[in-house]
């Protein structure tokens, strides 16, 4: 039994609804004639109208029915969701969200706001779908064949009334398209010892006595289609005296007898059972015993408190610190039996550090898609139709990862939207379409992903950063900068070209904070743009905040670590290159690669080693190379955070333990590869 | 002690809500009774909640009490479980009377 409070688990669910419902809605947007789109809201909404009331969530269980009722009429392809509906639909999920939250901050009049403008929506008379004309034709109109109607044998998912789904709902909803003949099938019933009150162990055998749709019946169970075993087959004749309709029987009072079909159906379980196969589909689902599903889906996915990882990665960490200090003591040794245990629980530490961050790999989509609901928000605010693309959704990064990346992502997406996107009449003007774009993609890149947001607009105003830098004495007047060089003034804290502040942004607060939480997060920031083509916001992070692969360097009598993911190669330095004492330009193949000694860097004593070591690092385009006394070798890198007495220390990122128990502080290549070209900077201006 | 048919330990009155949110108390309910009788009583007059759970948990003890020889009659269905029992395909007295052995008016 799991400890977790059973409210706290519907709250969970009802968190990973929502985000399909919202999904749903927003897709409607752009596809309204998906009716799967439809169908998958309704899913959503339908359980957590279920799931609210079984948890007590009488106010959430009530919204949710009133909302679904007035939504009823885009299922039934009466109306199209147009913009304006799905903006109402999505702020009742919110409202709905607040149900089950935060209910102290709702108020029943928000509620019945939301509920009037959704019914006003779909009480007006606007232009139907395609599709609505065939909905709206009665579903009993009788189609042009022999069928009389249909035959149905009903099996549900033992679980099935633990989701809030009622059976009796369904039959009730089934009676409505026609006189049926409901026989409630018990073999399944168990005795007291065996049972599981909550589980589902009735059947149903029913007949349908209406020519009916197959659609139709469908439409009935299309809630817990994936939850059932649904056998239809057509009845060719009216098999009896017309039997008495189970729902005209409903509000009744009891009756004395019932037709003698009915009763004869009820009497052999096991004859109501054979019926043929008619709907592959729903065969097919019913291939495998309900229970055996159950375990399957079990086995499949398990939930897991966050905390918890965090906890296994921490433990991990301390193994591969334990690991190391053994390899490192079998190694001084001569003992070839240790070695071996050595060699072993190695292996095993870096699988089991593998197999623990593969469990805290999250698809980067669940991040993507809070973001499709803040653009159709700013969409609607600022008048500007926005297409939202998205690419590579299912690229995996650490859930820590993740979390960092919402606030800068946010703060871009807003900007490109706010500042990047022209207004309509801009955009017509200058040729292009009256809908812009933003395109959020991610893509694994050796051992980073890179994260860019790119958008169709009017690209940066380079002239006015550096006018606006200038006035900020941020460079002098007339000063010789690169494009590139005046773009990087938008990471300044306080700088912003925008002329009016709104809402949204322009107080020049957000790119400097994007700019440090990423470099954080040991990842790098670049921004491309092209005039009146857009701009591309690139963000290289690397896969995971805890452990990383590192390459172990001396320097003097210091251990350091460079993140291997940003070293290009090793090269020795020459004799030329030691004579270039000054100069500082390394020759990679015809290429002048600056470098840095970092002896001098960290103000190593005694003399350095005869063949010293340069290790080329990248930051996107920008190559260094780090001159070190020796190359130790790879090494399994457990982070850990400096002191507070040594924050400003920009240089490095971290610290670590080595297997001898001594710390090895590890480099910030972003800011090692800054200070380089600070040096080539000097050197020009030197030059000049 | 006596097990005199009305003596109202022989009787056990289901709680007014029968639904799938209480259902297990009124399972272990029952359950206990049938660990301590050797007939049981079960009083449906309360029920006013009652769905597909309740029709279970009342079929299942009928099966049970038939297959252990210990005799389960049920009493007095309320109006709701009434209604719960048509909506599920128990559509007539005599249905209900076949799957649910009951004692009327006293009887």
């Amino acid at each position: 039994m799991s400890a977790m409070d059973p409210t706290e688990v519907f709250r969970q669910e009802a968190s990973e609804l929502f985000e399909v419902l919202e999904g749903a809605l927003l897709d409607l947007g752009q596809r309204p004639d998906d009716r799967e789109l439809v169908d998958s809201a309704f899913r959503a909404l339908h359980t957590i109208k279920g799931s609210g009331a079984m948890f007590g969530f009488d106010k959430v269980a009530s919204f949710t029915h009133e909302f679904e009722t007035a939504f009823d009429r885009v299922r039934k392809g009466e109306i199209k969701p147009t913009q304006e509906l799905i903006s109402v639909a999505l702020a009742a999920k919110d409202y709905i969200r607040a149900l089950i939250e935060d209910p102290q901050s709702t108020d029943d009049i928000i509620g019945d706001g939301i509920l009037d403008d959704l019914k006003r929506f779909v009480s007006s008379d606007q232009p139907a779908a395609p599709v609505a004309e065939i909905a709206e034709a009665p579903p009993l109109a009788p189609v042009e064949s022999k069928q009389a109607g249909w035959h149905l044998y009903l099996e549900f998912e033992s679980h099935i009334l633990r989701n809030g789904s009622n059976p009796l709902d369904l039959l009730e909803d089934l009676c409505k398209l026609g006189p049926c003949f409901v026989v409630p099938v018990t073999d399944g019933i168990p005795f007291l010892d065996e049972m599981e009150p909550e589980d589902c162990y009735l059947k149903w055998d029913v007949k349908l006595h209406a020519a009916c749709d197959k659609d139709a019946i469908d439409d009935v169970f299309m809630f817990v289609s994936d939850e059932m075993k649904l056998t239809l087959s057509p009845l060719e004749h009216v098999e009896a005296p017309a039997p008495m309709p189970l729902f005209l029987l409903l509000d009744e009072e009891p009756v004395a007898e019932m037709p003698a079909p009915l009763v004869e159906a009820a009497a052999p379980p096991a004859a109501a059972a054979p019926v043929a196969k008619a709907e592959p589909k729903s065969e097919a689902k019913s291939e495998p015993k309900a229970e055996g599903k159950r375990d399957d889906r079990g086995i499949a996915t398990v939930r897991v408190q966050a905390e918890r990882l965090d906890e296994l990665m921490d433990r991990v960490g301390e193994l591969v610190i334990a690991q190391a200090r053994l390899t490192q003591l079998a190694a001084s040794g001569s003992d070839l039996s240790i070695k071996m245990i050595a060699e072993e629980i190695e292996r095993l530490a870096s699988s089991l550090r593998d197999t623990t961050m593969g469990a805290r790999m999250v698809p980067i989509g669940s991040l993507f898609g809070r973001f499709r609901r803040l653009i159709h928000d700013l969409s609607r605010d600022l008048s500007k139709p926005v297409e939202f693309v998205t690419t590579g959704e299912d690229t995996e990064l650490d859930k820590t990862m993740i979390e960092c990346l919402a606030d800068p992502l946010v703060h871009l997406i807003r900007n490109a939207i706010d500042h990047g996107i022209e207004d309509t009449a801009t955009r017509s003007a200058n040729g292009k379409t009256e809908q812009g774009r933003i395109e959020l993609a991610a893509v694994h890149s050796g051992a980073q992903v890179l994260v860019t947001v790119k958008d169709n607009g009017g690209g940066l105003n380079t002239a006015r950063i550096r006018a606006k830098a200038e006035e900020q004495g941020l460079i002098a007047a007339g000063a010789v900068l690169s494009d590139h060089e005046i773009h990087q003034f938008l990471f300044h804290p306080g700088f912003s070209t925008a002329q009016t502040i709104s809402a949204l942004s322009g107080r020049g607060v957000g790119m400097d904070v994007v700019k440090r939480t990423i470099e954080n997060m040991r990842g790098s920031i670049d921004l491309s743009t092209r005039p009146g083509q857009g701009t591309t916001v690139t963000l290289r992070l690397p896969l995971t905040l805890a452990i990383i692969e590192g390459l172990l360097i001396r320097v003097g009598e210091g251990r350091y670590i460079i993140p291997l993911s940003a070293v290009e190669e090793c090269i020795e330095l020459t004799a030329e290159d030691e004579r270039s004492r000054g100069r500082n330009f390394l020759n990679v193949r015809g290429n002048l690669v600056p470098f840095l000694r970092l002896r001098e860097i960290m103000s190593s004593s005694g003399s350095p080693d005869r063949h010293q070591k340069t290790i080329i690092i990248s930051t996107g385009e920008t190559h260094v190379g780090l001159v070190a006394d020796q190359i130790v070798g790879n090494h399994q890198t457990v982070i850990k955070s400096l002191s507070k007495l040594h924050s400003d220390v920009t240089i490095f990122s971290g610290a670590t333990i080595l297997g001898d128990g001594t710390a090895a502080l590890i480099l910030d290549v972003a800011q090692l590869v800054a200070l380089a070209q600070s040096k080539v900077e000097k050197h020009i201006s030197e030059a000049a | 002690m006596s097990s005199d048919v009305t003596e109202p330990k022989w009787s056990l009155r289901l709680p007014a809500d029968c639904s799938i949110a209480a259902i297990r108390s009124v399972y272990d309910l029952i359950r206990e009774a049938f660990g301590r009788q050797d007939r049981l009583e079960i009083d449906c007059s309360s029920v006013d909640k009652a769905d597909v759970t309740s029709i279970q948990l009342l079929l299942s003890a009928a099966k049970t009490g038939d297959a252990q020889g210990r005799p389960v009659v049920l009493t007095s269905f309320s109006k709701s479980l009434r209604n719960t029992l048509r909506r599920a395909g128990f559509a007539s007295d005599t249905m209900i009377d076949q799957h649910f052995p009951q004692k009327k008016d006293g009887v």
